[in-house]
Protein backbone atom coordinates (compact mmCIF):
# COMPACT_ATOMS: atom_id res chain seq x y z
CA UNK A 1 0.00 0.00 0.00
CA UNK A 2 2.67 2.50 1.01
CA UNK A 3 4.84 1.49 -1.95
CA UNK A 4 1.84 2.11 -4.21
CA UNK A 5 1.26 5.54 -2.67
CA UNK A 6 4.93 6.32 -2.99
CA UNK A 7 4.88 5.23 -6.64
CA UNK A 8 1.87 7.49 -7.25
CA UNK A 9 3.65 10.38 -5.59
CA UNK A 10 6.76 9.79 -7.66
CA UNK A 11 4.72 9.71 -10.89
CA UNK A 12 2.92 12.96 -10.01
CA UNK A 13 6.18 14.60 -8.97
CA UNK A 14 7.82 13.43 -12.21
CA UNK A 15 4.95 14.83 -14.26
CA UNK A 16 5.19 18.11 -12.37
CA UNK A 17 8.92 18.20 -12.94
CA UNK A 18 8.45 17.49 -16.65
CA UNK A 19 5.99 20.41 -16.90
CA UNK A 20 8.31 22.61 -14.87
CA UNK A 21 11.32 21.80 -17.05
CA UNK A 22 9.53 22.13 -20.38
CA UNK A 23 7.85 25.40 -19.33
CA UNK A 24 11.15 26.60 -17.92
CA UNK A 25 12.93 25.87 -21.20
CA UNK A 26 10.19 27.71 -23.09
CA UNK A 27 10.37 30.72 -20.75
CA UNK A 28 14.15 30.74 -20.90
CA UNK A 29 14.19 30.52 -24.71
CA UNK A 30 11.63 33.27 -25.05
CA UNK A 31 13.48 35.54 -22.62
CA UNK A 32 16.79 35.01 -24.42
CA UNK A 33 15.69 34.85 -28.04
CA UNK A 34 17.92 37.34 -29.84
CA UNK A 35 16.24 39.26 -32.62
CA UNK A 36 18.70 40.46 -35.26
CA UNK A 37 18.46 44.01 -36.60
CA UNK A 38 20.20 44.85 -39.86
CA UNK A 39 21.33 48.46 -39.61
CA UNK A 40 19.98 50.16 -42.70
CA UNK A 41 21.70 52.89 -44.70
CA UNK A 42 20.29 55.61 -42.46
CA UNK A 43 21.53 54.36 -39.09
CA UNK A 44 24.48 56.50 -38.06
CA UNK A 45 24.93 55.17 -34.52
CA UNK A 46 23.42 52.81 -31.97
CA UNK A 47 23.26 54.10 -28.41
CA UNK A 48 21.88 52.63 -25.21
CA UNK A 49 19.04 53.99 -23.08
CA UNK A 50 21.29 53.60 -20.03
CA UNK A 51 23.52 56.39 -21.38
CA UNK A 52 20.79 58.80 -20.27
CA UNK A 53 20.15 57.36 -16.82
CA UNK A 54 22.72 55.21 -15.03
CA UNK A 55 20.20 53.09 -13.09
CA UNK A 56 19.04 51.52 -16.36
CA UNK A 57 22.57 50.73 -17.57
CA UNK A 58 23.18 47.00 -17.96
CA UNK A 59 19.59 46.05 -17.03
CA UNK A 60 17.14 44.18 -19.24
CA UNK A 61 15.62 47.56 -20.20
CA UNK A 62 18.90 49.05 -21.39
CA UNK A 63 17.49 48.96 -24.91
CA UNK A 64 19.12 50.02 -28.16
CA UNK A 65 18.43 53.48 -29.54
CA UNK A 66 18.99 53.71 -33.29
CA UNK A 67 20.11 57.18 -34.34
CA UNK A 68 19.46 58.18 -37.94
CA UNK A 69 21.23 61.46 -38.47
CA UNK A 70 20.36 63.43 -41.59
CA UNK A 71 22.91 64.97 -43.93
CA UNK A 72 21.23 68.31 -43.33
CA UNK A 73 20.08 69.62 -39.94
CA UNK A 74 16.43 69.81 -38.97
CA UNK A 75 13.96 68.60 -36.38
CA UNK A 76 14.25 65.48 -34.19
CA UNK A 77 11.63 62.76 -34.19
CA UNK A 78 11.47 59.86 -31.74
CA UNK A 79 9.69 56.63 -32.71
CA UNK A 80 8.90 54.23 -29.86
CA UNK A 81 8.17 50.62 -30.77
CA UNK A 82 7.48 48.04 -28.08
CA UNK A 83 6.05 50.24 -25.32
CA UNK A 84 3.57 47.40 -25.23
CA UNK A 85 5.49 44.40 -26.51
CA UNK A 86 2.30 42.41 -27.18
CA UNK A 87 1.50 44.83 -30.01
CA UNK A 88 3.88 43.53 -32.70
CA UNK A 89 2.90 45.94 -35.50
CA UNK A 90 4.30 48.79 -33.42
CA UNK A 91 7.66 47.06 -33.13
CA UNK A 92 7.73 45.91 -36.78
CA UNK A 93 6.88 49.36 -38.16
CA UNK A 94 9.80 50.81 -36.20
CA UNK A 95 11.96 47.93 -37.49
CA UNK A 96 11.21 48.94 -41.10
CA UNK A 97 12.52 52.43 -40.37
CA UNK A 98 15.79 51.10 -38.95
CA UNK A 99 16.41 48.55 -41.72
CA UNK A 100 15.28 50.68 -44.70
CA UNK A 101 15.18 54.37 -43.88
CA UNK A 102 17.50 57.17 -44.86
CA UNK A 103 17.17 60.57 -43.27
CA UNK A 104 18.01 63.51 -45.52
CA UNK A 105 17.05 66.30 -43.17
CA UNK A 106 16.75 66.27 -39.41
CA UNK A 107 17.15 63.26 -37.19
CA UNK A 108 15.14 60.18 -36.27
CA UNK A 109 15.71 58.16 -33.09
CA UNK A 110 14.09 54.73 -32.94
CA UNK A 111 13.53 52.26 -30.09
CA UNK A 112 12.32 48.78 -31.06
CA UNK A 113 11.87 47.48 -27.50
CA UNK A 114 10.96 50.47 -25.36
CA UNK A 115 9.99 48.14 -22.51
CA UNK A 116 12.43 45.34 -23.31
CA UNK A 117 11.52 43.43 -20.15
CA UNK A 118 7.91 43.20 -21.33
CA UNK A 119 9.10 41.63 -24.56
CA UNK A 120 10.63 38.67 -22.71
CA UNK A 121 7.37 36.91 -21.81
CA UNK A 122 3.74 36.74 -22.85
CA UNK A 123 0.64 37.52 -20.82
CA UNK A 124 0.48 35.02 -17.96
CA UNK A 125 -2.38 32.60 -18.49
CA UNK A 126 -3.14 34.14 -21.89
CA UNK A 127 -1.88 31.17 -23.92
CA UNK A 128 -0.11 33.51 -26.33
CA UNK A 129 2.64 31.99 -28.50
CA UNK A 130 6.11 32.99 -27.25
CA UNK A 131 7.27 34.04 -30.70
CA UNK A 132 6.25 34.51 -34.31
CA UNK A 133 8.01 34.34 -37.65
CA UNK A 134 7.96 36.67 -40.63
CA UNK A 135 9.01 35.15 -43.94
CA UNK A 136 11.50 37.23 -45.86
CA UNK A 137 13.18 36.68 -49.25
CA UNK A 138 16.32 35.63 -47.34
CA UNK A 139 14.53 33.23 -44.99
CA UNK A 140 12.40 33.35 -41.85
CA UNK A 141 12.97 35.96 -39.12
CA UNK A 142 11.78 35.13 -35.63
CA UNK A 143 10.49 37.75 -33.17
CA UNK A 144 9.52 37.59 -29.52
CA UNK A 145 5.84 37.98 -28.77
CA UNK A 146 5.77 40.05 -25.63
CA UNK A 147 3.44 41.31 -22.95
CA UNK A 148 1.77 44.57 -22.00
CA UNK A 149 3.57 44.64 -18.65
CA UNK A 150 7.13 44.51 -17.40
CA UNK A 151 8.16 40.91 -16.66
CA UNK A 152 7.50 40.18 -12.94
CA UNK A 153 11.00 38.67 -12.84
CA UNK A 154 12.22 42.24 -13.22
CA UNK A 155 9.69 44.03 -11.03
CA UNK A 156 7.78 42.32 -8.25
CA UNK A 157 5.53 42.32 -6.24
CA UNK A 158 2.68 44.61 -7.35
CA UNK A 159 1.10 46.85 -4.69
CA UNK A 160 -2.59 46.88 -3.76
CA UNK A 161 -2.97 50.25 -5.43
CA UNK A 162 -0.77 52.08 -7.91
CA UNK A 163 -0.47 55.80 -7.22
CA UNK A 164 0.84 57.49 -10.33
CA UNK A 165 3.75 59.86 -9.90
CA UNK A 166 3.63 62.87 -9.92
CA UNK A 167 -0.15 63.31 -10.41
CA UNK A 168 -1.19 61.16 -7.43
CA UNK A 169 -3.87 59.59 -9.62
CA UNK A 170 -4.95 56.09 -8.60
CA UNK A 171 -4.51 53.57 -11.42
CA UNK A 172 -5.02 49.80 -11.73
CA UNK A 173 -2.47 48.01 -9.54
CA UNK A 174 -1.05 45.91 -12.36
CA UNK A 175 -0.30 49.06 -14.38
CA UNK A 176 2.58 49.81 -12.06
CA UNK A 177 4.41 47.56 -14.57
CA UNK A 178 2.86 49.24 -17.64
CA UNK A 179 5.32 51.61 -19.33
CA UNK A 180 2.41 53.52 -20.82
CA UNK A 181 0.99 54.29 -17.38
CA UNK A 182 4.21 55.26 -15.65
CA UNK A 183 5.31 58.28 -17.71
CA UNK A 184 7.10 60.55 -16.87
CA UNK A 185 8.66 58.20 -14.30
CA UNK A 186 11.10 59.11 -11.55
CA UNK A 187 14.73 58.33 -10.77
CA UNK A 188 14.03 56.57 -7.47
CA UNK A 189 10.85 54.77 -8.52
CA UNK A 190 10.05 51.25 -9.69
CA UNK A 191 11.95 49.63 -12.53
CA UNK A 192 9.25 50.66 -15.03
CA UNK A 193 9.20 54.23 -13.67
CA UNK A 194 12.99 54.36 -14.02
CA UNK A 195 12.66 53.21 -17.63
CA UNK A 196 10.15 55.98 -18.36
CA UNK A 197 12.43 58.46 -16.59
CA UNK A 198 15.40 57.35 -18.74
CA UNK A 199 13.36 57.99 -21.88
CA UNK A 200 12.29 61.42 -20.57
CA UNK A 201 15.94 62.28 -19.92
CA UNK A 202 16.82 61.20 -23.46
CA UNK A 203 13.90 63.19 -24.94
CA UNK A 204 14.97 66.32 -23.06
CA UNK A 205 18.69 65.93 -23.74
CA UNK A 206 18.35 65.09 -27.43
CA UNK A 207 15.82 67.93 -27.84
CA UNK A 208 13.14 65.73 -29.40
CA UNK A 209 10.51 67.78 -31.25
CA UNK A 210 7.97 65.05 -31.94
CA UNK A 211 7.63 61.78 -30.00
CA UNK A 212 5.54 59.01 -31.56
CA UNK A 213 4.48 55.99 -29.49
CA UNK A 214 3.31 53.03 -31.61
CA UNK A 215 0.51 50.79 -30.33
CA UNK A 216 -2.19 48.32 -31.33
CA UNK A 217 -5.60 47.91 -29.71
CA UNK A 218 -8.28 45.26 -29.46
CA UNK A 219 -11.37 46.04 -31.51
CA UNK A 220 -13.46 46.20 -28.36
CA UNK A 221 -11.43 49.18 -27.16
CA UNK A 222 -12.88 52.59 -28.10
CA UNK A 223 -9.50 54.21 -28.73
CA UNK A 224 -8.61 52.53 -32.03
CA UNK A 225 -7.52 53.47 -35.57
CA UNK A 226 -6.61 56.87 -34.29
CA UNK A 227 -3.91 59.33 -33.36
CA UNK A 228 -4.09 60.40 -29.73
CA UNK A 229 -2.43 63.76 -29.32
CA UNK A 230 -1.21 66.10 -26.64
CA UNK A 231 -2.88 69.53 -26.93
CA UNK A 232 0.24 71.00 -28.51
CA UNK A 233 -0.07 68.43 -31.31
CA UNK A 234 -3.77 68.91 -32.10
CA UNK A 235 -3.23 70.74 -35.37
CA UNK A 236 -0.41 68.44 -36.48
CA UNK A 237 -2.43 65.29 -35.72
CA UNK A 238 -5.58 66.65 -37.34
CA UNK A 239 -3.73 67.57 -40.52
CA UNK A 240 -2.00 64.15 -40.59
CA UNK A 241 -5.30 62.34 -40.09
CA UNK A 242 -6.94 64.36 -42.89
CA UNK A 243 -4.08 63.78 -45.33
CA UNK A 244 -3.94 60.03 -44.64
CA UNK A 245 -7.70 59.62 -44.94
CA UNK A 246 -7.69 61.60 -48.21
CA UNK A 247 -4.68 60.00 -49.85
CA UNK A 248 -4.00 56.52 -48.52
CA UNK A 249 -7.14 54.46 -48.55
CA UNK A 250 -7.37 53.97 -44.80
CA UNK A 251 -9.21 55.88 -42.13
CA UNK A 252 -7.48 57.25 -39.08
CA UNK A 253 -9.09 59.68 -36.66
CA UNK A 254 -7.81 61.96 -33.93
CA UNK A 255 -8.43 61.93 -30.21
CA UNK A 256 -7.28 64.64 -27.85
CA UNK A 257 -5.39 63.41 -24.82
CA UNK A 258 -7.55 64.12 -21.75
CA UNK A 259 -5.82 66.64 -19.47
CA UNK A 260 -6.62 64.66 -16.37
CA UNK A 261 -5.70 61.13 -17.49
CA UNK A 262 -2.16 60.48 -16.32
CA UNK A 263 0.75 58.18 -17.00
CA UNK A 264 0.26 57.92 -20.76
CA UNK A 265 2.91 59.02 -23.24
CA UNK A 266 0.54 61.36 -25.13
CA UNK A 267 -0.05 63.28 -21.91
CA UNK A 268 3.20 63.14 -19.95
CA UNK A 269 5.90 63.42 -22.66
CA UNK A 270 4.20 66.62 -23.81
CA UNK A 271 3.76 67.90 -20.25
CA UNK A 272 7.31 67.15 -19.12
CA UNK A 273 9.34 68.07 -22.20
CA UNK A 274 9.12 70.50 -25.11
CA UNK A 275 8.25 67.57 -27.45
CA UNK A 276 4.85 67.16 -29.05
CA UNK A 277 3.62 63.68 -28.09
CA UNK A 278 1.47 61.49 -30.33
CA UNK A 279 0.29 57.90 -29.93
CA UNK A 280 -0.97 55.76 -32.84
CA UNK A 281 -3.41 52.87 -32.40
CA UNK A 282 -3.84 50.17 -35.09
CA UNK A 283 -6.42 47.36 -34.83
CA UNK A 284 -5.18 44.01 -33.43
CA UNK A 285 -7.88 41.29 -33.12
CA UNK A 286 -5.24 39.11 -31.42
CA UNK A 287 -5.86 41.11 -28.24
CA UNK A 288 -9.65 40.83 -28.25
CA UNK A 289 -11.12 38.95 -25.31
CA UNK A 290 -13.59 37.19 -27.61
CA UNK A 291 -10.87 35.83 -29.92
CA UNK A 292 -10.78 32.14 -30.86
CA UNK A 293 -7.53 30.22 -31.08
CA UNK A 294 -4.60 32.35 -29.96
CA UNK A 295 -2.21 31.10 -32.63
CA UNK A 296 0.77 32.51 -34.48
CA UNK A 297 -1.43 32.50 -37.56
CA UNK A 298 -4.06 34.69 -35.89
CA UNK A 299 -1.31 37.08 -34.77
CA UNK A 300 -0.21 37.55 -38.39
CA UNK A 301 -3.53 37.37 -40.29
CA UNK A 302 -5.78 39.09 -37.77
CA UNK A 303 -8.52 36.71 -38.93
CA UNK A 304 -10.95 35.55 -36.26
CA UNK A 305 -14.51 34.38 -36.72
CA UNK A 306 -15.38 35.01 -33.07
CA UNK A 307 -14.28 38.63 -33.24
CA UNK A 308 -16.28 38.96 -36.48
CA UNK A 309 -19.27 37.61 -34.56
CA UNK A 310 -18.73 40.17 -31.79
CA UNK A 311 -18.83 42.79 -34.53
CA UNK A 312 -22.21 41.54 -35.74
CA UNK A 313 -23.49 42.09 -32.21
CA UNK A 314 -22.29 45.70 -32.29
CA UNK A 315 -19.60 45.17 -29.66
CA UNK A 316 -16.67 46.57 -31.63
CA UNK A 317 -15.31 50.04 -32.31
CA UNK A 318 -13.66 49.03 -35.60
CA UNK A 319 -14.90 46.96 -38.51
CA UNK A 320 -13.70 43.42 -39.19
CA UNK A 321 -14.68 40.83 -41.79
CA UNK A 322 -13.32 37.49 -42.97
CA UNK A 323 -10.27 39.28 -44.42
CA UNK A 324 -9.15 40.10 -40.89
CA UNK A 325 -6.48 42.67 -40.03
CA UNK A 326 -3.23 41.27 -41.54
CA UNK A 327 0.05 42.37 -40.03
CA UNK A 328 1.04 44.20 -43.25
CA UNK A 329 -2.07 46.40 -43.01
CA UNK A 330 -1.33 47.22 -39.37
CA UNK A 331 2.37 47.90 -40.00
CA UNK A 332 1.59 49.94 -43.14
CA UNK A 333 -0.82 52.16 -41.22
CA UNK A 334 1.99 52.97 -38.80
CA UNK A 335 4.73 53.60 -41.40
CA UNK A 336 2.47 55.91 -43.43
CA UNK A 337 1.34 57.75 -40.33
CA UNK A 338 4.93 58.36 -39.17
CA UNK A 339 6.00 59.53 -42.63
CA UNK A 340 2.98 61.83 -42.84
CA UNK A 341 3.82 63.35 -39.46
CA UNK A 342 7.33 64.10 -40.78
CA UNK A 343 5.91 65.72 -43.92
CA UNK A 344 3.25 67.80 -42.20
CA UNK A 345 5.68 68.78 -39.44
CA UNK A 346 8.13 70.01 -42.09
CA UNK A 347 5.47 72.12 -43.83
CA UNK A 348 4.62 73.80 -40.55
CA UNK A 349 8.23 74.07 -39.29
CA UNK A 350 10.37 74.87 -42.34
CA UNK A 351 13.32 75.77 -40.09
CA UNK A 352 13.30 72.27 -38.57
CA UNK A 353 12.52 69.91 -41.45
CA UNK A 354 12.32 66.12 -41.30
CA UNK A 355 12.93 64.33 -44.61
CA UNK A 356 12.91 60.54 -44.60
CA UNK A 357 13.16 58.22 -47.59
CA UNK A 358 13.33 54.48 -48.25
CA UNK A 359 10.57 53.49 -45.83
CA UNK A 360 7.55 51.85 -47.51
CA UNK A 361 4.12 53.39 -47.06
CA UNK A 362 0.81 51.61 -46.45
CA UNK A 363 0.08 50.43 -50.02
CA UNK A 364 3.62 49.18 -50.57
CA UNK A 365 3.78 47.22 -47.30
CA UNK A 366 0.47 45.53 -48.18
CA UNK A 367 1.56 44.81 -51.75
CA UNK A 368 4.96 43.32 -50.91
CA UNK A 369 4.48 42.17 -47.32
CA UNK A 370 6.43 43.11 -44.19
CA UNK A 371 9.11 40.47 -44.91
CA UNK A 372 10.12 42.18 -48.14
CA UNK A 373 11.51 45.03 -46.05
CA UNK A 374 13.51 42.93 -43.59
CA UNK A 375 17.07 42.74 -44.90
CA UNK A 376 19.31 39.68 -45.26
CA UNK A 377 20.97 39.05 -41.90
CA UNK A 378 23.69 36.82 -43.43
CA UNK A 379 24.80 39.56 -45.82
CA UNK A 380 25.05 42.28 -43.20
CA UNK A 381 28.56 42.99 -41.98
CA UNK A 382 29.19 42.39 -38.27
CA UNK A 383 29.34 46.13 -37.64
CA UNK A 384 25.95 46.53 -39.34
CA UNK A 385 24.13 44.05 -37.11
CA UNK A 386 22.51 44.68 -33.76
CA UNK A 387 20.36 42.47 -31.54
CA UNK A 388 17.19 43.18 -29.60
CA UNK B 1 -18.57 74.62 -92.17
CA UNK B 2 -17.65 71.87 -89.86
CA UNK B 3 -15.65 74.17 -87.61
CA UNK B 4 -18.23 76.96 -87.56
CA UNK B 5 -20.86 74.60 -86.22
CA UNK B 6 -18.57 72.97 -83.73
CA UNK B 7 -17.05 76.05 -82.12
CA UNK B 8 -20.25 77.70 -80.83
CA UNK B 9 -21.44 74.35 -79.51
CA UNK B 10 -18.20 73.84 -77.69
CA UNK B 11 -18.30 77.40 -76.38
CA UNK B 12 -21.83 76.92 -75.03
CA UNK B 13 -20.87 73.61 -73.48
CA UNK B 14 -17.87 75.23 -71.88
CA UNK B 15 -19.92 78.06 -70.45
CA UNK B 16 -22.45 75.64 -69.01
CA UNK B 17 -19.68 73.62 -67.41
CA UNK B 18 -17.96 76.63 -65.89
CA UNK B 19 -21.15 78.24 -64.58
CA UNK B 20 -22.47 74.91 -63.37
CA UNK B 21 -19.30 74.20 -61.44
CA UNK B 22 -18.81 77.66 -60.02
CA UNK B 23 -22.37 78.58 -59.09
CA UNK B 24 -22.97 76.46 -55.96
CA UNK B 25 -19.59 77.21 -54.42
CA UNK B 26 -19.95 80.95 -54.96
CA UNK B 27 -23.44 81.24 -53.53
CA UNK B 28 -22.71 80.91 -49.81
CA UNK B 29 -20.77 83.82 -48.39
CA UNK B 30 -19.71 84.88 -44.94
CA UNK B 31 -17.45 87.52 -43.42
CA UNK B 32 -14.69 87.66 -40.84
CA UNK B 33 -13.92 87.63 -37.97
CA UNK B 34 -15.26 84.17 -37.23
CA UNK B 35 -16.01 82.47 -33.94
CA UNK B 36 -15.67 78.69 -34.23
CA UNK B 37 -17.23 76.42 -31.62
CA UNK B 38 -18.42 72.86 -31.18
CA UNK B 39 -21.72 71.30 -30.23
CA UNK B 40 -20.65 68.00 -28.67
CA UNK B 41 -16.91 68.55 -28.06
CA UNK B 42 -15.73 66.43 -31.01
CA UNK B 43 -12.25 67.01 -32.49
CA UNK B 44 -13.96 68.36 -35.67
CA UNK B 45 -13.46 72.14 -35.20
CA UNK B 46 -9.68 71.79 -35.55
CA UNK B 47 -10.22 70.44 -39.08
CA UNK B 48 -11.57 73.86 -40.03
CA UNK B 49 -9.22 75.99 -37.97
CA UNK B 50 -5.99 74.39 -39.28
CA UNK B 51 -7.02 75.55 -42.74
CA UNK B 52 -8.34 78.92 -41.51
CA UNK B 53 -4.93 79.51 -39.95
CA UNK B 54 -3.13 78.63 -43.21
CA UNK B 55 -5.50 80.84 -45.22
CA UNK B 56 -5.21 83.65 -42.65
CA UNK B 57 -8.95 83.86 -42.10
CA UNK B 58 -9.40 85.85 -38.87
CA UNK B 59 -10.97 83.50 -36.34
CA UNK B 60 -11.09 82.38 -32.73
CA UNK B 61 -11.65 78.80 -31.64
CA UNK B 62 -13.57 78.47 -28.41
CA UNK B 63 -15.05 75.01 -27.96
CA UNK B 64 -17.12 76.18 -24.98
CA UNK B 65 -18.14 79.57 -26.37
CA UNK B 66 -21.19 81.21 -24.78
CA UNK B 67 -23.43 84.11 -25.81
CA UNK B 68 -21.11 86.37 -23.81
CA UNK B 69 -18.15 85.56 -26.09
CA UNK B 70 -19.94 87.13 -29.04
CA UNK B 71 -19.46 90.49 -27.35
CA UNK B 72 -15.67 90.15 -27.20
CA UNK B 73 -15.19 91.05 -30.88
CA UNK B 74 -17.38 92.27 -33.72
CA UNK B 75 -17.83 88.73 -35.02
CA UNK B 76 -19.58 88.47 -38.39
CA UNK B 77 -19.81 84.68 -38.54
CA UNK B 78 -20.39 81.84 -36.08
CA UNK B 79 -19.42 78.32 -37.17
CA UNK B 80 -20.77 75.49 -35.02
CA UNK B 81 -19.22 72.10 -35.71
CA UNK B 82 -21.69 69.30 -34.96
CA UNK B 83 -21.07 65.70 -33.96
CA UNK B 84 -20.27 64.65 -30.43
CA UNK B 85 -17.51 62.86 -28.59
CA UNK B 86 -18.37 61.21 -25.28
CA UNK B 87 -14.70 61.42 -24.40
CA UNK B 88 -14.53 65.11 -25.31
CA UNK B 89 -17.66 65.90 -23.33
CA UNK B 90 -16.38 63.81 -20.44
CA UNK B 91 -13.10 65.72 -20.40
CA UNK B 92 -14.97 69.04 -20.52
CA UNK B 93 -17.36 67.84 -17.81
CA UNK B 94 -20.50 68.48 -19.88
CA UNK B 95 -23.38 66.39 -21.24
CA UNK B 96 -25.05 66.66 -24.63
CA UNK B 97 -27.96 68.43 -22.91
CA UNK B 98 -25.53 71.06 -21.58
CA UNK B 99 -24.09 71.44 -25.06
CA UNK B 100 -27.50 71.89 -26.69
CA UNK B 101 -28.45 74.50 -24.08
CA UNK B 102 -25.17 76.43 -24.46
CA UNK B 103 -25.21 76.40 -28.26
CA UNK B 104 -28.93 77.22 -28.38
CA UNK B 105 -28.35 80.42 -26.39
CA UNK B 106 -25.26 81.20 -28.47
CA UNK B 107 -27.18 80.87 -31.75
CA UNK B 108 -30.08 83.00 -30.42
CA UNK B 109 -27.66 85.76 -29.46
CA UNK B 110 -25.88 85.52 -32.84
CA UNK B 111 -29.21 85.89 -34.63
CA UNK B 112 -30.03 88.99 -32.59
CA UNK B 113 -26.70 90.48 -33.62
CA UNK B 114 -27.18 89.61 -37.28
CA UNK B 115 -24.24 87.22 -37.30
CA UNK B 116 -24.15 84.60 -40.07
CA UNK B 117 -24.57 81.11 -38.60
CA UNK B 118 -22.85 78.20 -40.31
CA UNK B 119 -23.53 74.62 -39.23
CA UNK B 120 -20.77 72.16 -40.07
CA UNK B 121 -20.31 68.39 -40.04
CA UNK B 122 -16.83 67.42 -41.13
CA UNK B 123 -16.08 63.90 -39.91
CA UNK B 124 -18.31 61.70 -42.06
CA UNK B 125 -20.19 58.68 -40.76
CA UNK B 126 -17.63 58.26 -37.97
CA UNK B 127 -19.42 61.13 -36.25
CA UNK B 128 -22.94 59.92 -37.02
CA UNK B 129 -24.35 58.11 -34.00
CA UNK B 130 -22.33 54.94 -34.27
CA UNK B 131 -18.97 55.61 -32.79
CA UNK B 132 -19.48 56.66 -29.22
CA UNK B 133 -21.38 53.88 -27.46
CA UNK B 134 -24.26 51.50 -28.18
CA UNK B 135 -27.55 53.37 -28.16
CA UNK B 136 -25.89 56.78 -28.00
CA UNK B 137 -27.43 59.30 -30.40
CA UNK B 138 -25.73 62.47 -29.20
CA UNK B 139 -24.31 63.03 -32.72
CA UNK B 140 -27.83 63.34 -34.08
CA UNK B 141 -29.00 65.50 -31.17
CA UNK B 142 -26.12 67.85 -31.90
CA UNK B 143 -26.99 68.01 -35.63
CA UNK B 144 -30.65 68.77 -34.85
CA UNK B 145 -29.70 71.48 -32.37
CA UNK B 146 -27.62 73.39 -34.90
CA UNK B 147 -28.40 72.68 -38.55
CA UNK B 148 -32.06 73.82 -38.78
CA UNK B 149 -31.05 77.20 -37.27
CA UNK B 150 -28.12 77.79 -39.63
CA UNK B 151 -27.91 80.13 -42.60
CA UNK B 152 -26.08 77.43 -44.50
CA UNK B 153 -24.24 74.17 -43.89
CA UNK B 154 -20.76 72.84 -44.67
CA UNK B 155 -20.79 69.04 -44.78
CA UNK B 156 -18.36 66.32 -45.82
CA UNK B 157 -20.30 64.33 -48.36
CA UNK B 158 -19.71 60.90 -46.81
CA UNK B 159 -21.52 62.06 -43.67
CA UNK B 160 -24.65 62.37 -45.84
CA UNK B 161 -24.60 58.69 -46.79
CA UNK B 162 -28.18 58.31 -45.57
CA UNK B 163 -29.31 61.68 -46.97
CA UNK B 164 -29.62 63.21 -43.50
CA UNK B 165 -28.27 66.63 -44.50
CA UNK B 166 -29.96 66.67 -47.90
CA UNK B 167 -33.30 66.08 -46.16
CA UNK B 168 -32.58 68.76 -43.56
CA UNK B 169 -31.62 71.16 -46.30
CA UNK B 170 -34.83 70.60 -48.28
CA UNK B 171 -37.11 70.66 -45.25
CA UNK B 172 -35.73 73.90 -43.82
CA UNK B 173 -34.66 75.42 -47.12
CA UNK B 174 -31.02 75.75 -45.99
CA UNK B 175 -28.28 75.48 -48.61
CA UNK B 176 -25.50 72.93 -48.10
CA UNK B 177 -21.93 73.22 -49.36
CA UNK B 178 -20.70 69.66 -49.74
CA UNK B 179 -17.07 68.64 -50.04
CA UNK B 180 -15.61 65.20 -50.69
CA UNK B 181 -12.04 65.20 -49.48
CA UNK B 182 -10.63 66.87 -46.39
CA UNK B 183 -8.19 68.91 -48.44
CA UNK B 184 -11.19 70.50 -50.22
CA UNK B 185 -12.05 72.26 -46.93
CA UNK B 186 -9.45 74.77 -48.07
CA UNK B 187 -11.40 75.59 -51.24
CA UNK B 188 -14.71 75.72 -49.40
CA UNK B 189 -13.29 78.24 -46.93
CA UNK B 190 -11.69 80.28 -49.72
CA UNK B 191 -15.04 80.47 -51.51
CA UNK B 192 -17.05 81.29 -48.40
CA UNK B 193 -14.70 83.93 -47.02
CA UNK B 194 -13.18 85.17 -50.29
CA UNK B 195 -14.34 88.43 -51.82
ZN1 LIG C 1 -0.62 49.58 -26.38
Amino acid sequence: MTTRLLAQKIVVAALGLALFVSAGISFHRSRNLAEPVVLGPGVTSVKKLGEYFAAIRGTVNDCNLYFMEGREPGGTMLVLGGSHAEEPAGRLAAWLFVENGTVEKGRVIVALSANRSASTMTRLGGAYPPDFTIDTPSGPRMFRMGDRWTNPLDQWPDPEVFIHYPSGQELAYVDIRNLNRTWPGRPNGTFTEKTAFAFMEMIRREKVDVAIDLHEAELQYPVISTIVTHQRGQELATMVSMMLTDNEDFKIGTEFSPLTLHGLSHREIGDHSPAISLLFEAPEPFLDATRGITSREQLLTGKDEFVVKAGRHGLLFEEIDEKGWPIAVRVGRHTSSILQVAETWSEDNPAKPLAISGVPRYAEVIEKGVGAFLQDVTKAGKDRLAYE
Amino acid sequence: MFLSVRLPVLACLGAVLVLGAAAPAQAQKAETPVLVTSCGQSPGPIKLTVYMKRLQIAHDLKTDATAKDLGAKPYKTLIVVTGSSLKGMGAAGVSIDDEVKRVGALIDEARKKGITIVGAHVEGMERRAKSAAPGDNSDEISIDAVCPKSNFLIVRKDGDEDGRFTTLSKKHNIPVVFFQKNTEIQDVLKNVFGS
